[in-house]
């Protein structure tokens, strides 16, 4: 199977919980030619020894706080925005059956 | 503090709803608004209790906030009242505000060019004088290229300046709460409102909000000013190249003493590559949430898997999804070390080198965009691939969090164009004071 084909991208798209038409795939298609390509300039880089930058700035701005309840949604507001509400939960289609 | 241009709330909606067959701005107005306040327009990414809010999708057509984004509680203590919650590219996953659920936004002097993205609704309406203030977001440039297009002042500040409670992610390491304003003394004084520390937001930064308007001071006699030549010397439109050099001059001979930085194209060529890396990798994990189950538009399904999947394929549009599908690819196990974490650590080469240009300087200026707006018909959104730095560079205050900001430069046949001015970590009254100065050079240069 060639590495960048139709079932791989369908797959793709699956595990990510939407469909793909056929001509997205074909314009996916050539992105990831973009995408190998960028791969190829990246290992061109030497990055021995280089911590990856997952944020700005190194100064601690996160905090444990005390283990007391806060703010808090109440049920009317935390399903205000659910499509199905059944006996004041979020109904969705059986899961097990 | 007092801002110096400012309509009432009944004029701004009477403004919005005039302009809106012409700009295509607004994605809901809010005509039951209080009359009294200063008017305030919000990208439709900024959660607002009882206002919907889109972030310009469909799959969040008919979601209704039930709390307020930090910004917005700010906002109302001061006295702003939302008018308009303004268009952007879907998600803010864009640069011209064409993929937008409620169609493409003009610019606000020409019909036929983009707004530029993704906070491209409040660019325009800024512009147009709709509201004194109008807030977007920036995680590659999205209020400085659209603030350039349009001819207003696009600030973005220091990561972490400005809280981000409350609004709809896209990449949350790049990801800055910005704004429009139509000078630099409203620019320094909507700082004031919207800057501090938020508990809620655990990036938001503990540094001391300055008195910004207050000490805003535009003597540039002596402030020590880099001119970024990488950035300059790359600039192909001759109408903004001669306008920057002349921009320069006028700082010499307003007493600045102006250098010259550079930095190594191979640098400035991994820009792009590494910021679409990384922000379509945190974006399609930030949009997981997007389902249709707890909030946004539900389509039916025989499981809960296929509500899923039904909701998310009507939701998003096909470039979003590309970008999803792109962004999951890089952070698959297999291709980690390769593209995500090697994008990270590229990140951090080129932030070392950025970091380098403010050795001895206040702030460093390069033009902002490298031409006027493009027509609608000939632009578009890269969903991977390679950019021409001169396009991108202001991504690197994205990466680096250093503040950043745009002011109006000149007109090219009509079209605005503009300069940008950066400066260290949370020293933002350094920019605001070398843009203030820079401002009242441009005025006196157009006799205005």
């Amino acid at each position: 199977m060639e590495k960048f084909s139709t079932e791989y991208f369908r797959k793709l798209a699956s595990d990510l919980k939407f469909e793909l038409s056929d001509e997205e795939i074909e314009a996916l298609k050539k992105d990831f030619e973009a995408v190998e390509a960028q791969v190829e300039l990246f290992s061109q880089v030497d990055t021995e020894g280089v911590e990856p930058m997952i944020w700005p700035f190194e100064t601690p701005t996160v905090f444990l706080r005390e283990d007391v309840e806060c703010e808090t949604l109440n049920q009317k507001d935390a399903l205000a925005n659910a499509g199905d509400i059944r006996m004041g939960h979020v109904h969705v289609p059986k899961v097990v059956k | 503090m007092a801002f110096e241009q400012t309509i009432s709330v009944q004029e701004s909606l009477r403004r919005i709803h005039e302009l809106q067959p012409e700009l295509n701005a607004a994605v809901t107005i809010v005509d039951d608004a209080p009359e009294a306040g200063i008017p305030v327009i919000l990208k439709d990414n900024i959660s607002t209790k009882g206002i919907r809010t889109t972030a310009s999708s469909r799959i969040l057509d008919n979601y209704v906030p039930v709390y307020d984004a930090t910004i917005v509680t700010k906002l109302k203590h001061a006295g702003f009242t939302p008018v308009v919650k303004a268009s952007m590219d879907e998600l803010g996953m864009g640069g011209t505000n064409r993929n937008a659920a409620t169609g493409p936004v003009h610019n606000a002097w020409d019909q036929d060019r983009i707004a530029g993205g993704s906070s491209g609704g409040s660019a325009v309406l800024t512009a147009r004088a709709a509201a004194p203030l109008a807030i977007g977001t920036d995680t590659g440039d999205s209020v400085r290229k659209p603030a350039s297009y349009n001819g207003v002042v696009g600030v973005k500040p220091t990561y972490g300046r400005i809280s981000r409670y409350g609004i709809i992610p896209y990449a949350s390491s790049l990801d800055h709460v910005g704004y429009f304003t139509t000078s630099v003394k409203d620019a320094a004084a909507a700082l004031e409102i919207l800057a501090g520390r938020d508990d809620h937001d655990m990036t938001s930064s503990l540094e001391p909000v300055g008195e910004y308007e207050a000490c805003l001071n535009p003597n540039l006699a002596g402030k020590k000013i880099a001119v970024f030549d990488t950035v300059a010397d790359a600039l192909r439109d001759e109408a903004i190249a001669a306008a920057f050099q002349k921009l320069v001059s006028d700082l010499e001979s307003a007493g600045a003493d102006v250098t010259h930085v550079t930095m190594p194209e191979q640098l400035m060529d991994l820009i792009a590559p590494v910021y679409k890396t990384i922000a379509n990798s945190e974006a399609a994990a930030n949009h997981s949430n997007l389902d249709g189950i707890r909030f946004g538009v539900r389509k039916p399904g025989e499981s809960v898997e296929d509500v899923m999947t039904a909701s998310r394929t009507a939701g998003f549009s096909s470039y979003v999804r590309a970008r999803f599908v792109i962004g999951s690819y890089s952070l698959f196990e297999e291709n980690q070390d390769r593209l995500f974490r090697k994008a990270q650590k590229i990140r951090r080469l080129i932030c070392e080198a950025y970091a380098s240009l403010f050795r001895n300087v206040d702030a460093v200026i390069c033009p902002a965009a490298p031409t006027v707006a493009p027509l609608l018909a000939e632009s578009s959104d890269v969903r991977f691939g390679q950019d021409e730095f001169v396009e991108e560079h202001m991504q690197l205050a994205n990466f680096s969090g250093y503040p950043s900001m745009v002011i109006p430069l000149g007109k090219k046949d009509g079209l605005p164009f503009a300069v940008e001015i950066a400066a260290k970590p949370f020293e933002e009254q350094t920019m605001f004071d070398v843009a203030a100065g820079m401002e009242a050079l441009l005025k006196e240069g157009r006799h205005e």
